[in-house]
């Protein structure tokens, strides 16, 4: 079998649910304005509980609004957010799957951390906690890990490969490049692909206390003062296909899927290893074609542990050397909180922002500096510059490192 | 007969450093005892479970530095502070 030459991969539509409201332009405009989303958490067992801050999806959000009422019993949380940033995607690319089969052309991957933690609690709380001796009958359909992708699947009709993909808090962008390549390798023609998570749930929320990693005022990344990271959740959603195939059809093209790298650290189960990051920021850089001076933005992984921040800081400088000292990084996760499976996704509107409009979003509440956190990292105020290129890091839990590379609209 | 804050917090360590007892020494650090940031986490899990306690939020890796004589201090304040009916009570 001959192989078939590598096909480029662009972004040509993308749908955001987030912690800063509906639609990926809402998300946007919040990261530039600096805004931050992190306020008191809204939850029924608030009271008994001792995490008091968190990121989320605004009471507004209305999962039954444009959706069929019929498929709406079989949904969770995390299948509402992917969903409807689904549809703001695919109405952005203007593709029509219905047309010359391309349907069965079309890849459908959606990374999330946890999937349907929402029905588990629930479930877990009728059974055990109030004895209840039968669980709700579509209790398996929501909370399968795959219901996000399946449920976009039947939607638009795509009939491509389709799964989910874990991997904690990288699990957005590694779902990503699974479907970038795909399309590049020529198995589909078209993706939608991004992530999703909802898992701001009683059980959650406790198993996350226990970690001792959550903040108690703010998410403070790369700041002498940070107390940690702050939960998020929502969804983002893209819509990618080849070069060719959007330039034929004469789509807008939002930003070219240029490369991606990922390593495991295989060290330890938590802590960061900087060389594990280096690495997949290494191997996106040369994917992509891109020397380290080619790169002027990067979307940080940036929890806000202390951990995180400064075994990050150390990997981008192994990773570009001199040029690091050039480069302007910024975490979103300040503004959206951290979203786990989502968070590469929801970052990704962010990288494409940047690359659009010539904005870098800046890092909120950095108002102290770290000396183990030296360098540039856009404190407070968004900063208009050129943007050619931009690196997305996600490193999550289990040592595992997922970096996306992208490029202008070529 | 009760043992002591010290005897128990101590024991605790021991079997989570997997070490006697007797090598446990008030100055010793979490680190020089081998207990690492996530086995660090699951200690403090384990004192307050025994103690029927709540440690105040703090990162895990602070712990790193902290001694065993430390952990016995906080475990006092937290029963103290359980017995005032304050913020140490589970």
């Amino acid at each position: 079998m001959q192989a078939r030459p590598l096909r480029r991969v662009v972004i040509t539509g993308m749908g955001a649910i987030s912690p800063l409201g509906v639609g990926a332009a809402a998300l946007w405009q919040g990261l530039r304005e600096g805004r931050s989303a992190i306020g008191p958490l809204r939850h029924p067992d608030a009271e008994r509980l001792r995490v008091k801050v968190a990121a989320q999806v605004p009471a507004s959000f209305d999962p039954a609004a444009n959706l069929d009422e019929r498929i709406l019993p079989t949904l969770d949380r995390t299948s509402e957010f992917a969903l409807h940033a689904a549809r703001e995607a695919v109405a952005q690319s203007g593709l029509e799957f219905a047309n010359r089969g391309l349907g069965l052309r079309t890849a459908v991957v959606v990374g999330t951390g946890v999937g349907g933690e929402t029905t588990q609690d629930e479930q877990s709380r009728r059974l055990y906690g109030e004895n209840a001796q039968r669980a709700h009958p579509l209790t398996i359909v929501r909370l399968m890990t795959n219901a996000s992708a399946s449920q976009i699947s039947i939607a638009y009709g795509l009939r491509g490969p389709t799964f989910a993909v874990a991997s904690a808090c990288a699990s957005a962008n590694h779902a990503i490049i699974q479907a970038a390549q795909m399309i590049r390798c020529g198995m589909a023609d078209a993706a939608v692909t991004g992530g999703t998570e909802a898992c701001l749930t009683y059980g959650a929320l406790r198993a996350w206390e226990a970690m001792r990693v959550l903040a108690d005022d703010t998410c403070r990344p790369f700041s002498a003062n940070r107390r940690g990271l702050v939960l998020g959740e929502g969804a983002a959603i893209f819509v990618l296909e080849s070069l060719e195939h959007a330039r034929s059809r004469g789509a807008t093209i939002l930003a070219e899927l240029a490369g991606s790298g990922m390593t495991a650290d295989a060290s330890d189960i938590v802590m960061p290893s900087a060389e594990g990051a280096a690495a997949a920021m290494r191997q996106a850089l040369d994917d992509a074609g891109l020397a380290p001076q080619d790169v002027d933005y990067i979307n940080a992984h940036g929890t806000g542990t202390q951990a995180n921040d400064v075994t990050e800081t150390k990997a981008i400088r192994l990773a570009f050397g001199e040029h690091a000292n050039r480069l302007a990084v910024s975490s979103t996760k300040s503004m959206h909180g951290h979203a786990l499976g989502a968070s590469g996704a929801l970052e990704l509107v962010a990288a494409i922002g940047a690359l659009r409009e010539g904005v870098v979003p800046p890092t909120a509440n950095l108002d102290r500096v770290d000396p183990a956190c030296d360098l540039d990292y856009v404190p407070n105020v968004a900063r208009e510059m050129p943007v050619r290129a931009v690196l997305s890091n996600s490193f999550a839990f289990g040592g595992l490192n997922a970096v996306l590379a992208l490029r202008r609209a070529p | 007969m009760n043992a002591t804050t010290q005897q128990q917090v101590f024991e605790i360590i021991a079997k989570q450093a997997k070490t006697d007892v007797a090598s446990v020494k008030p100055d010793s650090t979490l680190k020089d005892l081998g207990i690492a940031s996530l086995e660090a986490i699951e200690l403090i899990f384990d004192i307050e479970e025994h103690f029927n306690i709540n440690f105040p939020d703090q990162q895990g890796a602070n712990f790193d530095r902290d001694t065993a004589q430390s952990l016995v201090d906080a475990v006092d304040k937290a029963l103290a502070d359980k017995a005032a009916g304050g913020e140490g009570a589970a």
